[in-house]
């Protein structure tokens, strides 16, 4: 970890800390990456199947059938402004 | 110095479900008013949990499988972020850490032989809002129909090096997946999509240039274009310096034959993928994976192989009928029923095609029954109804898929008459009120007896036998 990783990861999370607080964030990474590397050293995982979940629980799925449940009048009852039956938002363009 | 293009594609198809991928709203919005196909959870309300759709897992297995992936049995959905209001929800609902399938490759052909492209992954994902920029100045509006269609996205390895071989893997992909009944993939309706990545590199080199990328082209003209301009362009920077290539996202401007800089490249860390907690993971059991591998279609160059070799088929018949599954599918349920593969054959391409074509629907979109065309040959070939009959009746059952071949040409009075004394007496007065024609064809014109047989076929509606007409009509002939 680095101050130049770091700042893109503040940048994506929304978050800005302060100088102690950053110094505090490399130190933790630093160790859980030396944490890492024992494990790695100790451990050959090659083999090991990848852990997917926590709890050994699988999704359920559904029928491929389509039911409509909802009108487009109470789905936007809470909308700031449609038109047409669209939302609106402010313009966006790239 | 020679240089050698490098491109990657990652191809966006939407699969072919009645319903989206996470809730049960249609998954068809051609033609919808504007969020009229939606519910709480493809609006992105709070709270609302995605159910997942398992023919979106059939359909991603089927893809990996034609394509040669390894099927991953534990699959999972993964969360990318990012802000726009496309995506209610502010997070596309993709896989990244276990995609369905991966590992794959995709054979095409090349002036140098055959070439395979690697397939690095293919992931289901959910398809984000349409925006519409043009109906106010200050607003943009949002239709949410679109939102949680299903899709795959195929990942191909930088294995391609010119846009002949892009086009020749799209047609691959295309042909594949149709086979496999997964996908339309038709770019013009844009269930497929494409984006390139692409970078060049002295030729031997194994290192990789600075890719730019270019999004979703929606015609494979457009991609060869954009490949050939974007290959330019590269080659341009790197050897006379005019510009400094960035690893950026770019647009390609068909009209003007340019490509502009969008935004610079996201990374993958820029989308802050973590899994999905509302979607546990998809556990493909042995059962569920047999019963997909049981159902994949034969391949086009088997079916080629097989009509050639072993139904006696020429080789553009046999390129004709394979162009399409659904031509295929006809073909084969004819041939059972009338017991002639060269019949068959015959209607499919002269007529089916045809009359494909002057409707303007694709080979996939035949909806005539192979087992009907099949009894409506036998009709033909046993003399009960002409041809020109025939066709009238193929012609509606495009309309009418339960057409019964027998009572509609009944119905329609398309049976042929073996009533001697009605063709004798059209005769006699088809002869009798033509006299010149009759002079013409004793004179040795040929083509008078067309005549006089045309009309004579007129007047009996087609119901007759030719050969029968034909004898009757020289003896009427042969008197006056």
């Amino acid at each position: 970890m680095n101050r130049e990783t770091l700042r893109r990861l503040e940048m994506l999370n929304q978050l800005s800390l302060t100088e102690e607080q950053k110094d505090d964030v490399i130190r933790f990474f630093d160790a859980r990456e030396a944490d890492f590397e024992v494990i790695d050293k100790f451990f050959d995982t090659a083999d090991v199947e990848r852990m997917v979940h926590v709890m050994p629980v699988m999704t359920v799925v559904r029928e491929d059938k389509v039911i409509k449940k909802f009108e487009r009048e109470a789905l936007q009852q809470n909308a700031p402004e449609t038109d047409e039956g669209y939302w609106c938002v402010p313009r966006v363009l790239e | 110095m020679r240089y050698e293009t490098v491109i990657g594609l990652e191809v966006h198809v939407e699969l072919a479900t009645d319903s989206k991928i996470f809730c049960s709203c249609s998954a068809h919005s051609y033609g919808a008013e504007p969020n009229d196909h939606v519910c709480p959870a493809c609006c992105g309300m709070p709270g609302m949990l995605p159910v997942v759709n398992r023919r979106v897992v059939d359909f991603g297995m089927k893809a990996g499988m034609m394509l040669n992936c390894h099927i991953n049995r534990v699959t999972t959905f993964d969360k990318k972020s990012y802000y726009y209001p496309d995506l209610p929800a502010a997070y596309q609902t993709t896989q990244w850490f276990a995609p369905v399938a991966v590992n794959g490759t995709v054979e095409i052909d090349t002036p140098a032989g055959k070439k395979a492209i690697r397939i690095k992954q293919i992931h289901m994902e959910e398809d984000a809002g349409k925006l519409v920029h043009d109906l106010r100045e200050d607003t943009t509006h949002v239709d949410f129909n679109r939102t949680s269609v299903p899709l795959i996205e195929i990942v191909s390895q930088p294995d391609l090096s010119s846009a002949a071989e892009v086009e020749a893997y799209l047609e691959r992909l295309k042909t594949l997946l149709r086979y496999a009944r997964v996908a339309e993939c038709e770019m013009a309706h844009g269930t497929m999509r494409c984006d390139v990545n692409l970078s060049i590199r002295p030729e031997g080199s194994t290192e990789y240039g600075v890719r730019t990328e270019m999004k979703n082209m929606n015609s494979i003209e457009a991609i060869k274009r954009a490949i050939e301009y974007e290959t330019a362009r590269h080659i341009d920077a790197v050897e006379n310096g005019t510009e400094v290539l960035v690893q950026e996202t770019r647009r390609w401007d068909d009209v003007k034959g340019k490509s502009y800089a969008m935004r610079t490249k996201e990374t993958a860390g820029d989308y802050r993928y973590f899994p999905d907690p509302n979607v546990m993971p998809v556990v493909i059991d042995d059962e569920w994976y047999d019963s997909i591998a049981d159902s994949l279609p034969e391949l086009p160059e088997v079916k080629f192989e097989r009509y050639t070799s072993e139904m006696g088929l020429g080789e553009y018949d046999a390129e004709q009928l394979t162009r399409s599954i659904a031509l295929c599918e006809c073909f084969e349920s004819a041939v059972e029923v009338c017991g002639s593969a060269k019949d068959a054959a015959n209607w499919v391409i002269s007529e089916i095609m045809s009359i494909l074509n002057t409707k303007g629907m694709t080979y996939d979109m035949l909806t005539v029954n192979g087992e009907t065309l099949g009894r409506l040959i036998v009709l033909v070939r046993d003399g009960k109804v002409g041809r020109a009959n025939a066709r009238r009746i193929l012609a509606d059952m495009f309309d009418d898929a339960t057409i019964d071949p027998e009572a509609y040409a009944e119905k329609m009075g398309f049976i042929v008459s073996n009533d001697t004394g009605l063709i004798e007496s059209v005769v006699k007065a088809v002869v009798a009120a033509d006299p010149a024609s009759v002079a013409a064809y004793k004179g040795g014109r040929e083509k008078a007896l067309m005549a006089l047989f045309g009309k004579c076929m007129k007047e009996l509606r087609g119901n007759c036998d030719p050969q029968v007409l034909r004898v009757v009509l020289l003896a009427e002939i042969e008197k006056a």
